[in-house]
């Protein structure tokens, strides 16, 4: 019963009874791990099925994400150390040249929300900074975001960077001039022109 | 009656002019630009880091010295205009890099489309200046692209043109070309946009380039934009205060550099498609929005920039037709006096099409005679006639309805008036076909402008010299 109440909790987006159900959970015993996995980011994903039918809108998905980690935030102290982390790593910016972001929060939100590590870079990131960075974190993901047609080639040097140094980082990439036929043609792993769809992706391409 | 979307009260622009000030006094608007931090600080503006903050009184000397209208001159004496009064003008789409051919594909646009389209232009009915980026090529260094776009407008066309805003040394390169043809001026020849980054900033290069164009007078249109629900509030009231602002920044800097530099105001206010994320131009709310900034502009006593014929539509399709109707329509009833995008943009600017542009030149020439006021002279009540004829008229055969069969109604070039048994054996009966067949006419009845072979062999040696 506690875990649908977390779960109603994120997808009504109800950033009081996340954390008293989460902080209930936890006081009756409930696995810390079932509470995040089964509670919290099983919500996400509910959140976003709905998303991509269309049922719910970007704002309310975003409150939803909001919420999630409202409840995150009580159940860190309890989580193992590195609990977070063993999903996978996932570091994301836009590229140099490129001041737009609102499309790449919004996977940070979703990506955060489906339970990974993620690091986020900003606008106008150079290539290199986009290598030592996924060096420094052992990253599993690199997600490019580009909205100018005139940014989008730094996306193809930065997969020959990528390759150049010897990282395994799978790289993915999106944004509105981004099509499938472009990731192809420079080499990344893959694209998705919906934050859903990043998560999806992200977790395929960490999937042991 | 509330339904006229035309008259907005006085006291609501005074609250929106008011806001914006409370915005450029307490959160002040971003300028990440050392010469233009420079400027400002040397007027005694406060500043904090890359921040600046306007009093009233700034915002209220700016104003003062902008001209309420100007001539915008163009090679062809012929084809100079005035923005400003009553004057509506209209350039086709700015910016789009892609384009979708009548099948649907969408492919990166070349040089080729982009001097197609100054062909156009130079023949259009319906436009009266080009853009400076009809289509963005692709098969050409972008460094360069600025200077290729510019020397077609300018071997193609000679109706007015527009520089290049994308850097400092994009700005002084069009500058230069403009100095090749017209020597040292500081009459407008030039006309030139920089766009904000809403929320309250601008981007360095953007600023570069309007220093560069106000410390030559070249008039700017300095436009604010938000994305309603993501990169500024949901609603149009709070867009319009982030957005004039902006604008109001913007113009102030201009004013500082150079009193007296013509300027276009222009604000947008898309929304967020709230399903996607995405963002939307051709909207009843993007429509309203274009309503109220004209409102403003006319408040401020500046000519004023608006969207044009704009579609989120991939297609000559119903919705194509209906949102870019709506779009221009409002712009130019509601007083307008520049319209970017009036022909061939798909998909919220993302792509031009050539059928397009042939279809968008029947709405912006029918928009223009919907603008035209009524004429009540004695000719045209036309009495004695009226009288003469009684109840057994045939007005047709009066020389009265002969003088002005040519120009007192609206002839379509694309739209079909032919009756239905005629329309089926039209061949090629669907618009796009049609659009085409006129495009190849078009195409290949043009005519190269006459240009002083020395200004010519001048232009293109400077254009390839720096490449």
């Amino acid at each position: 019963m506690i875990m649908t109440d977390i779960l109603n909790s994120v997808i009504e987006f109800n950033k009081t009874a996340v954390v008293d159900h989460v902080t209930a959970a936890i006081k009756k015993g409930i696995p810390i791990d079932d509470i995040l996995n089964k509670g919290l980011i099983a919500a996400m994903d509910v959140v976003g099925e709905k998303f991509t039918s269309g049922e719910i809108f970007v704002p309310e998905m975003l409150q939803a994400a909001k919420t999630m980690q409202l409840g995150l935030e009580v159940l860190k102290p309890h989580l193992a150390g590195d609990a977070l982390m063993e999903k996978g790593t996932v570091i994301i910016g836009t590229v140099k040249g490129d001041l737009h972001d609102i499309g790449k929060n919004l996977v940070t939100m979703m990506v955060e929300g489906a339970g990974f590590n993620v690091i986020d870079l900003g606008v106008d990131v150079d290539v290199e900074k986009f290598v030592s960075e996924a060096q420094v974190h052992n990253a599993d993901v690199v997600c490019l975001s580009a909205l100018l047609t005139t940014t989008m080639p730094i996306m193809a040097k930065t997969v020959e960077a990528f390759k150049e140094a010897g990282l395994k980082a799978k790289i993915i990439i999106g944004g509105a001039p981004v099509t499938q036929a472009y990731a192809q043609q420079i080499g990344a792993d893959g694209f998705s022109d919906n934050a859903p769809g990043a998560v999806e992706l992200i977790r395929k391409l960490t999937a042991t | 009656m509330n339904r006229v979307l035309f008259n907005f009260d006085g006291k609501i622009l005074d609250r929106i002019h008011n806001h914006s000030l409370e915005l450029l006094n307490e959160t002040g608007i971003r300028f990440p630009n050392k010469e233009a931090l420079d400027i400002f600080k040397h007027h005694g503006f406060k500043t904090d880091g890359e921040m600046v903050f306007f009093e009233q009184s700034d915002i209220e000397k700016a104003l003062e010295t902008v001209p309420e209208k100007f001539e915008l001159h163009a090679r062809n004496t012929n084809n100079s205009f005035l923005i400003g009064d009553d004057s509506y003008r209209m350039a086709p789409g700015y910016g789009p890099p892609f384009i979708i051919e009548k099948s649907g594909e969408m492919r990166p646009a070349v040089l080729s489309d982009t001097k197609k389209f100054c062909k156009l232009v130079q023949t259009s009915k319906a436009l009266d200046f080009n853009s400076s980026i009809v289509a963005q090529p692709n098969d050409v260094p972008t460094k360069t692209a600025h200077l290729d776009m510019l020397l077609s407008t300018i071997l193609f066309t000679d109706k007015p043109l527009m520089g290049s805003t994308s850097s400092k040394i994009c700005a002084e390169q069009s500058l230069e070309m403009a100095k090749i043809i017209w020597g040292n001026t500081d009459k407008p020849v030039m006309l030139n946009l920089v766009d904000s980054l809403s929320p309250l900033q601008y981007a360095e290069e953007m600023v570069d380039a309007l220093l560069v164009y106000a410390r030559a007078k070249q008039p700017l249109i300095i436009h604010s934009s938000c994305s309603m629900g993501s990169s500024g509030p949901i609603t149009i009231a709070g867009s319009l205060v982030i957005s004039n602002a902006c604008t109001m920044a913007g113009i102030c800097l201009t004013q500082l550099v150079n009193p007296g530099t013509p300027i276009v105001y222009g604000l947008g206010g898309s929304p967020t498609d709230m399903q996607t994320g995405g963002y939307v131009n051709a909207s009843p709310e993007d429509a309203k929005h274009t309503a109220i900034v004209t409102a403003l502009g006319r408040y401020y006593h500046i000519p004023c920039r608006s969207q044009g014929a704009l579609t989120e539509s991939f297609s000559l399709d119903y919705q194509a037709g209906m949102e870019s109707s709506m779009m221009l329509s409002t712009a130019a009833l509601s007083g307008a006096h520049v319209s970017l995008h009036a022909c061939g943009t798909y998909g919220s600017m993302l792509a031009m099409s050539f059928e397009k542009f042939i279809a968008d030149e029947d709405l912006c020439r029918a928009v223009k005679i919907l603008m035209k006021p009524i004429e009540f002279s004695e000719d045209a009540f036309a009495m004695d006639m009226i009288k003469k004829m009684g109840t057994s008229g045939n007005y047709l055969i009066e020389p009265h309805t002969a003088k002005r069969c040519r120009s007192e109604f609206f002839i379509p070039d694309l739209n079909t008036r032919a009756i239905h048994a005629k329309w089926l054996k039209m061949e090629p009966r669907q618009m796009d076909e049609r659009a085409s067949k006129l495009l190849e006419k078009r195409l290949s009845s043009y005519e190269k402008p006459d240009i002083d072979p020395l200004i010519e062999k001048d232009l293109i040696h400077y254009v390839e010299n720096i490449k």
